[in-house]
């Protein structure tokens, strides 16, 4: 195909592309070779003191000498974003679902759902923090009605579920709009058609508004993997990394700045991050782009 | 047209940044400002900002910018960071960096004890104020002679109990092990929660004021130094007076507030204050806000006992707020002149009535709510470095602090058994101190 743009316009458009490129080289790139860069060496961020290259050492520290912490937060990181992903979306479609139906009250329904994607992470952690607060929060005397009791955030059982409900939360209202958005999109032709042939609720959802809402699919699952496989500032909040919530953000955020200052190991820890989230985003995207492809 | 429209908007340009320069009054140009950064101790940063507005009017060309985060983790050890690395304060908070592991490495030195020796910190030796300050506490931030910091003081672990629930019950502060346990159980037979403990957002660390003293009280006697009989393999961490700590410790949480895990370490003084239990395991940073949340309290203080010979069971003492001032700081000099200010004598009282903690400095009257409660123990103790290591910040996996303190949780949940944690600490600490 021939170019649409030449010569004074092809500049021109370059031109125009500059700033946001530098930006994203800026701010995007040179940190991510910086990470790569720093995982094989021992900086430890204090000023004056030589940065030395030390191989893959930070690896084999992680991965060899002590697995324990790495292997554990590649556990949580994944049970985290696999829950997050799947819930999530599952939900979000049948929100968006009972969104596209007419009845009262539905604007407010639609504000309450979204209402979360407009608070900060701190704001949504430290609610819900008080929220399951066991001395005296509200879920602990909703709990109590019952004759029972939590931990909550400091149980070992119940604070990774916990952070996954409260993420899913805070996302459920974007992912929800982003479907209900696709829906709108579905010729109303075809749900006349198949309501003439007989089609039931379930199976008009199933063979064509699912088929259909494929780009919005495509757009919120690899929103929601990608973003719960790095989410640790609502981790956090909630419960610092504690009770099996170490997913690996958390894990390398407290061992660059928490407990020691070995940035190197943190930028493995970070790597590592990166690696799996490559392989899981390329492997979506093209199981999701096949269903798009179909349409 | 288009070269006129230029020269207009770099006319406009021109004249707002020379407007500007003229619009800014001639005093700021010349009022030094001096930042400042610790963690949030209510009481100690209320304090703070008084003796600030106090500094700024003794001192008419100096503003302090005071800034704080929420706890002591996390996002403070991030601001440190900053701190260290962009210059963004003057003067820091930290704890004393005292004592540093045996074989120092990379992996097994905190944030601030690798500040501490690369010469992040600028020396104080032969500031005014030292002389005036107490060595013994002031060594917990030396390192080859050089003193890097005004430790403000020293902190009191143990048990803090409500009289009139004591009184109530017939108990007194019990002496022994054994009898802490038997007050425990009278209270629990009576539904009223003997202790109360928040692990919430500062994790399984809080179960500190139970580890501490029983370990002071059982295995100390023993070996002596034990953070240095570790790092010197005359102990072990499979040691039987340690496993026997673990024990003892497992059947003093039995007492704890249910779901203690899950409170949060802000609510244990309102929930003290309240009656919500009977005794508060916690230190005396946080009496200020006991005796806030219910100024007609009586409250009084007892060293957890560990042993069952009283002799052995004594108060622990854990340096506090330290400050150093950075050498990076573009305001050093306005920096070393605040500390001076804080640590005169009026001004420090001030502090220490506020906060509670026991002086560093040498001298003085002090009538803080700790001290009354504290009684005759108020400033004595052993030090905490005696007996506890600092555990290395990464490295070996269960003797990096946090997850120390998680077998110490999972433990008490039944996952291990003190023998297997006691392995597991051994295994982790043969990396360290290799």
């Amino acid at each position: 195909m021939a170019s649409l743009y030449r010569g004074r316009d092809r500049v021109q458009l370059y031109i125009g592309m500059l700033p946001g490129l530098l930006l994203y080289v800026l701010f995007g790139v040179v940190p991510s070779v910086a990470t790569a860069v720093i995982s094989v060496t021992n900086y430890s961020g204090i000023p004056g003191l030589p940065v030395n290259f030390i191989g893959l050492q930070n690896y084999v520290q992680a991965f060899v000498l002590d697995s324990t912490g790495i292997v554990g937060a590649i556990r949580d990181t994944l049970v985290f974003a696999v829950s997050v992903t799947v819930v999530q979306n599952v939900a979000a479609l049948g929100m968006a679902h009972l969104f596209t139906r007419r009845y009262p009250g539905r604007a407010v329904f639609r504000s309450l759902v979204f209402m979360p994607a407009a608070l900060g992470v701190t704001v949504i952690g430290l609610t819900w923090a008080l929220i399951l607060n066991p001395s005296g929060g509200p879920a602990a005397s909703l709990l109590a009605l019952w004759g029972g009791s939590s931990a909550f955030l400091g149980s070992n059982r119940f604070a990774l579920p916990l952070v996954i409900f409260v993420q899913i939360w805070a996302s459920l209202g974007f992912t929800t709009i982003v479907y209900l958005a696709g829906m709108n999109t579905v010729p109303g032709e075809l749900y006349e058609a198949a309501k003439i042939d007989g089609a039931s609720s379930w199976v008009i959802f199933r063979r064509i508004t699912f088929p259909m809402i494929a780009p919005s699919t495509t757009v919120n699952v690899l929103l929601a993997a990608v973003g719960s496989l790095n989410t640790y500032d609502l981790i956090y909040v909630l419960t610092d990394g504690l009770y099996h919530t170490n997913t690996l953000g958390m894990y390398m955020f407290n061992t660059a700045f928490e407990g020691s200052s070995n940035l190197g190991l943190a930028a493995t820890i970070n790597m590592v991050e990166f690696a799996i989230t490559l392989a899981v985003a390329l492997t979506l995207q093209k199981v999701l782009r096949k269903r798009e492809e179909v349409l | 047209m288009k070269k006129r429209a230029v020269a207009a908007s770099v006319s406009t340009l021109l004249a707002l940044s020379t407007g500007l320069a003229v619009a800014s009054p001639a005093g700021a140009a010349t009022k030094q400002v001096i930042n400042l950064i610790t963690w949030v101790n209510p009481p100690a940063v209320t304090v703070l900002k008084k003796i600030n507005a106090e500094f700024e009017k003794a001192n008419p060309g100096y503003t302090v910018n005071y800034q704080t985060t929420a706890d002591v983790s996390g996002g403070y050890a991030t601001m440190q960071q900053t701190a260290v690395q962009g210059g963004t304060a003057d003067i820091m908070g930290t704890f004393p960096f005292q004592p540093l592991p045996f074989n120092m490495s990379q992996n097994n030195l905190t944030p601030t004890q690798l500040w501490a020796v690369h010469n992040v910190f600028a020396p104080l030796n032969g500031q005014p104020w030292v002389k005036n300050f107490n060595p013994s506490v002031l060594s917990g931030d030396m390192y080859k002679g050089k003193l890097y910091g005004l430790v403000t003081g020293v902190y009191q672990q143990g048990v803090f109990y409500n009289k009139a629930i004591f009184a109530k019950y017939h108990l007194v502060p019990p002496k022994t092990y054994n009898g802490l346990i038997h007050t425990a159980q009278v209270l629990a037979a009576h539904h009223v929660t003997p202790f109360f403990d928040g692990l919430q957002n500062v994790g399984p660390l809080y179960l500190m004021f139970i580890t501490n003293p029983l370990m002071q009280d059982i295995w100390m006697p023993k070996v002596g130094n034990v953070n240095t009989a570790l790092w010197t393999n005359k102990t072990k961490w499979t040691d039987p007076a340690f496993i026997k700590v673990m024990v003892r410790e497992r059947a003093i949480m039995k007492y704890l507030e249910p779901n203690f895990t899950g409170v949060p370490w802000q609510a244990m003084p309102g929930a003290f204050a309240n009656g919500k239990a009977a005794m508060l395991l916690d230190g005396s940073w946080d009496l200020a806000s006991v005796a806030q949340a219910n100024p007609h309290m009586k409250m009084g203080y007892f060293p957890l006992p560990g042993s069952n010979n009283p002799k052995l069971n004594q108060s622990l003492l854990q340096p506090d707020l330290t400050f150093v001032v950075l050498n990076n700081s573009p305001h050093k000099a306005a920096a070393l002149k605040w500390l001076d200010f804080f640590a005169s004598p009026k001004i420090y009282a001030q502090y220490v009535d506020a906060t509670g903690i026991s002086p560093s400095r040498v001298g003085g009257a002090y009538s803080s709510a700790a001290s009354r409660a504290l009684g005759p123990w108020f400033g004595k103790g052993v030090m905490l470095d005696r007996i506890f290591p600092q555990l290395p910040g990464s490295g070996s996996y269960y003797v990096q602090p946090k997850n120390w303190w998680q077998l110490q949780l999972e433990m008490y949940q039944g996952k291990y058994t003190p023998q297997k944690v006691a392995s597991m600490y051994q295994s982790a600490w043969q990396q360290v101190v290799k």
